[in-house]
């Protein structure tokens, strides 16, 4: 409950900050069948918006590595900042990402080692572990400030949208579109809360099993 | 449809065997094709399974393989960053270690690298197809009309960017290591479905089904994919039939599908069983010829006595031996043992038949019919040595009385021992019984004089006293002799002429007598006779003459007789005692009298036309009196009459059919004919007849006339009749008057009416009306014609 409250307090000063007529967008992410959908990245582009300068998200830029698990699942995160990966299994990992948008590859390294790696493209990257197929995770670069990810209710709630027509971009690993996003232009009133409730198409997540 | 019943045995037991064997046969090769088709049938379903497992095995090796291609990181990196190069020779590395015919991986955009791009364009597609239901997709892939095992791996790096995919040929080779699996030598072929020429496969895949066509082949296996569950069926070939399992195999996403296909013809089913079959074959002729053989055997023994008895029974009907030689103890020889019992009493009654068809039983004599043929097989011998065969008839004489005296057991005995005697006299010649009196011999001569001797010798040697027991009788004997051919020219009536013989011999007071043809008048003379009667009256050489009834108190002649006269061309005059019994006998009368009668009424008109009217009478037959038609006809003819018509009817005539007789007369009366009673005292005269017979005249018989001159009995008769006719209101006519003494007498007695050759003898028409001319100019003189003493005539 508290982080609610914190969530809260964060998204009115940010508000404040920015812009003098903004809203929030609520969205609500459901998949084919009803069921939420987690994980997705809604980006939001007002209209008028240019080139953003810096800016920052209120979550840590770090990918852990436990359980032979990448956590979190999917990761925000703002052009040109850099990530760290830290191992907190007793294991090695080697993480590797093919990905145009950050190819790189963190060679075997073991507990409480943590490596960065800086993301200077906008774009997903795909990380992998070249030792455990099991392991997967995705880094979504973005450049603006408006972007959240929905939680394990489906619920993305994005702040402080300058009012007027606005361009929101919903991807996920698993949806099923070119380059597994979807945009939607959706109206913002300058004060309190559009809703919008979207269907995506996904696919399940493919079978990693390493049983070979 | 069988002439022996030996074959018809033969032909039942082989045909039945026959049939048993060709039962049997055909149920033997039905438990064997079933049972072969039963083991084709469980060896394609096992190796349907067993090319499931090898299917899913491969598919696994394939998986494999392709798994750990798409979990290579250095492959993973080549494939991520698109470096195609590294990707081609990776895919190549690990399709020669594997084996694997081809390697191809396909993009999530899907792009093709690797592998043929030209025989891949649409491999692509249908890949993505595959991949949008399944993670790893597997199943055929046509790849250039050839059907491939494919499988599809997905490349996860760590997302996914494309798929490996791995196809393997199921070729000849591989077919033929499924081929070894199967205890069957089987053929198995993979098949792609081809949208363009249908169902293809590898290399000579089409020969499975002995090289059908593609289209009717394609058809084939359509329909056996079209059933539920993947069952061994039937598939007619240009080669034979054959027994297939047609198993589709899954397409990879939505291309065309694959089927296997084993088959086995089942003629390779068949053939360890042809040795079998063969046997059964050569087993099923040698058992015919055996069973047809022996059953030849048995009938023949069965049916030989038969033929036997066959042939002894056509003999028995000839009349010849029909003995059968017993073999066996069995029905048949007792069959034999009964036959040959019947047929030699049948002989023996036979004989006895003959015995007594040739003699006569009271003498055991020959008989007339043994002499007959005895004479009939003499008479060629006889001709052809110049002789002639005479047969002489010895009667006993005055035999009825003989026998009448000795009885008829001494009277057989009597001519028994003539006509032995007379065997004893003539040995070799045969004799017999002719009839009760008269035995007979036939015997060869030179001519007649010499029969005549031997005849007498006969006659002098077997007269005399014959001892029979205690009795003697004297016998006599006329002899009677024939000649043939001159007296007759058939044995019968050679007989039968010497019969004659003897009775002329009697009647002229012979002991001898030879047949005399001129004597003897033959029965179909008088018929021939006859029929020259019906020539006469047809022809008119059958005429009347009439002769006079001379009315005693008006002195004159008032009537006339019509009487039938024939003249024959050859013989002259034909008396009327020689025809007319004769018409009466034969039926002929009706003709003649109708004759008669038209003659009559034709001539009395022809008389009264001469101014002579003169009552007509004419003779009419007693026979016709039963006769109701021939009255008829008779009224219509005397219709026609200008005078006085009257019928002469013989009393006798009346006794035969009293009622009928009567009661045309009276119709006749009726008709206004006169009748007369005719010939009246010469029969039985009856007062009955004379009282009921309504007759206007009566005719005394010649006879009294004639013997009233000398007989004082006769002359009474005459008056006391003439007397009783008047008192019964009849006329009288006298007939026969020939002498004036007798006219005198009857003048004094009141007769009415005389006839006569006193009067007139008759004579035709002319004659008559000169005859009445001179009458009528000379009325008083009917003595004056003088009498002459001939036979009297009517």
């Amino acid at each position: 409950m508290w982080r609610l409250y914190a969530f809260v307090v964060i998204a009115f000063l940010t508000l404040r900050a920015s812009a003098a007529h903004a809203g929030d967008i609520a969205f609500s992410l459901s998949n084919m069948r009803g069921a939420a959908v987690s994980d997705a990245v809604v980006t939001v582009y007002p209209q008028d918006f240019g080139r953003a300068e810096s800016f920052k998200f209120d979550w840590p830029l770090e990918v852990d590595q436990k359980n032979l698990q990448f956590a979190p699942f999917v990761l925000i995160v703002p052009v040109g900042s850099g990530v760290s990966f830290p191992n907190r299994d007793t294991v090695r990992h080697h993480v590797y990402s093919f990905s145009p948008a950050k190819p790189f590859e963190l060679k075997l390294y073991s507990r409480d080692e943590s490596r960065s790696v800086r993301f200077d493209k906008v774009g997903v990257v795909a990380l992998g572990c070249n030792i455990h197929d099991n392991m997967v995770a995705f880094i979504k670069v973005v450049d603006t400030p408006y972007a959240a990810k929905a939680d394990a209710a489906g619920l993305a709630t994005v702040r402080g949208v300058p009012a007027g027509m606005v361009q929101v971009r919903i991807w996920h690993p698993y949806l099923k579109a070119p380059n597994n996003e979807i945009v939607r232009a959706v109206m913002v009133s300058a004060s309190g809360v559009v809703r919008e409730a979207v269907k995506l198409d996904t696919r399940a997540a493919p079978d990693r099993r390493g049983a070979y | 449809m069988f002439r022996h019943l030996r074959t018809k045995l033969t032909v039942l037991y082989a045909g039945l065997f026959g049939v048993a064997l060709l039962l049997v046969s055909l149920a033997v090769y039905t438990a064997i094709s079933t049972n072969a088709r039963g083991v084709v049938r469980g060896e394609l379903l096992a190796s349907g399974a067993a090319f499931d497992r090898i299917w899913a095995m491969r598919a696994g090796q394939l998986q494999t393989g392709a798994g750990l291609l798409s979990r290579d990181f250095g492959f993973r990196e080549a494939v991520a960053s698109r470096d195609e190069a590294t990707i081609r020779s990776a895919l190549e590395n690990l399709r020669v270690r594997m084996d694997i015919d081809v390697a191809f991986i396909v993009g999530v955009d899907g792009q093709v690298i690797g592998g043929d791009p030209r025989a891949l364009s649409t491999a692509g597609s249908q890949i993505m197809r595959a991949v949008d239901t399944e993670d790893a997709p597997s199943g055929v892939l046509v790849i250039g009309g050839t059907p491939y095992q494919t499988i599809a791996a997905p490349i996860l790096s760590p997302t996914l960017v494309g798929w490996v995919v791995f196809a393997t040929k199921l070729d000849k080779g591989e077919m033929t290591a499924l081929e070894r699996l199967s205890a069957i030598p089987l053929d198995a072929a993979v098949l792609g479905r081809n949208t363009s020429n249908g169902w293809t496969g590898p290399g000579g895949a089409t020969a499975l089904f002995g090289g059908a066509p593609p289209a009717s082949f394609s058809k084939l296996v359509d329909k056996a994919l079209a059933m539920k569950t993947p069952e061994p069926s039937d598939f007619s070939t240009p080669t034979g039939d054959a027994l297939a399992l047609v198993k589709p195999l899954k397409a990879i996403g939505d291309g065309p599908p694959g089927a296997l296909v084993l088959s086995y013809p089942m003629a390779r089913a068949m053939a360890p069983y042809e040795p079998l079959l063969v046997m059964i074959v050569l087993t099923g002729i040698a058992g015919i010829a055996l069973l047809t053989g022996g059953s030849w055997m048995l009938a023949r023994s069965v049916t030989r006595p038969i033929q036997a008895l066959d042939e002894a029974a056509q003999r028995l009907q000839r009349g010849e031996n029909a003995a059968v030689t017993v073999e066996t103890g069995d029905e048949m020889g007792r069959l034999a043992e009964s036959f040959n019992a019947m047929a030699s009493e049948i002989r023996e009654r036979e004989r006895r038949i003959t015995h007594l068809a040739m003699h006569d039983a009271e003498t055991n004599l020959p008989n007339r019919l043994s002499l007959e043929r005895a004479i009939e097989t003499l008479a060629p011998q006889a001709a052809a040595d110049g002789e002639v065969v005479v047969f002489a008839t010895l009667g006993v004489d005055r035999f009825l009385h003989v026998r009448g005296a000795i009885g008829y057991t001494l009277a057989g005995a009597l001519m028994s021992e003539v006509g032995s005697a007379l065997q004893r006299l003539r040995p070799g010649d045969p004799i017999g019984r002719i009839s009760n009196g008269i035995v007979g011999v036939a015997f060869r001569v030179r001519d007649l004089d010499e029969a005549r001797r031997i005849a007498a010798h006969l006659q002098q040697a077997l007269e005399g006293p014959v001892h029979l027991g205690k009795h003697t009788v004297d016998v006599t004997l006329t002899v009677g002799l024939a000649a043939f051919p001159e007296h007759a020219d058939r044995p019968g009536v050679l007989i039968n002429r010497a019969t004659v013989a003897i009775d002329q011999a009697r009647e002229r007071n012979r002991k001898l007598n030879v047949f005399d043809a001129k004597a003897y008048r033959d029965p179909a003379a008088k018929l021939s006779l006859m029929s020259e009667m019906l020539g006469a009256i047809a022809n008119g050489d059958m005429t009347i003459h009439l002769q006079p009834k001379y009315d005693l108190r008006q002195r004159r002649t008032t009537g006339v007789e019509a009487l039938a006269r024939w003249t024959h061309p050859d013989r002259g005059m034909v008396i009327p005692d020689e025809f007319i019994p004769l018409a009466e006998e034969t039926g002929h009368i009706r003709t003649l009298t109708d004759h008669v009668v038209s003659l009559a009424i034709a001539q009395q008109a022809a008389l009264a036309q001469a101014d002579h009217a003169m009552a007509m009478s004419v003779n009419i037959s007693g026979r016709l009196l039963s006769d109701p038609e021939f009255a008829e006809e008779l009224l219509a003819i005397t219709r026609s009459a200008v005078g006085e018509i009257c019928l002469e009817i013989t009393e006798t005539a009346v006794i035969a059919n009293p009622a009928l007789a009567l009661q045309m007369i009276d119709r006749f009366v009726s008709a206004g004919l006169k009748i007369s009673i005719d010939d009246y005292g010469s029969g039985l005269s009856s007062l009955a007849y004379l009282k009921q017979i309504r007759a206007h005249e009566l005719k005394i018989d010649k006879a009294f006339i004639i013997g009233m001159a000398d007989s004082q009995r006769d002359a009474l008769l005459v008056r006391s009749t003439i007397d009783l006719a008047h008192s019964l209101g009849l006329k009288v006519t006298a007939e026969g008057v020939e002498t004036a003494t007798a006219h005198a007498l009857l003048g004094g007695m009141g007769c009415d009416l005389a006839q006569g050759y006193l009067i007139a003898r008759p004579m035709p028409l002319e004659g008559l009306i000169a005859f009445l001319g001179r009458e009528t100019q000379q009325p008083v003189k009917p003595v004056r014609l003088a009498a002459t003493d001939g036979k009297a005539q009517k």
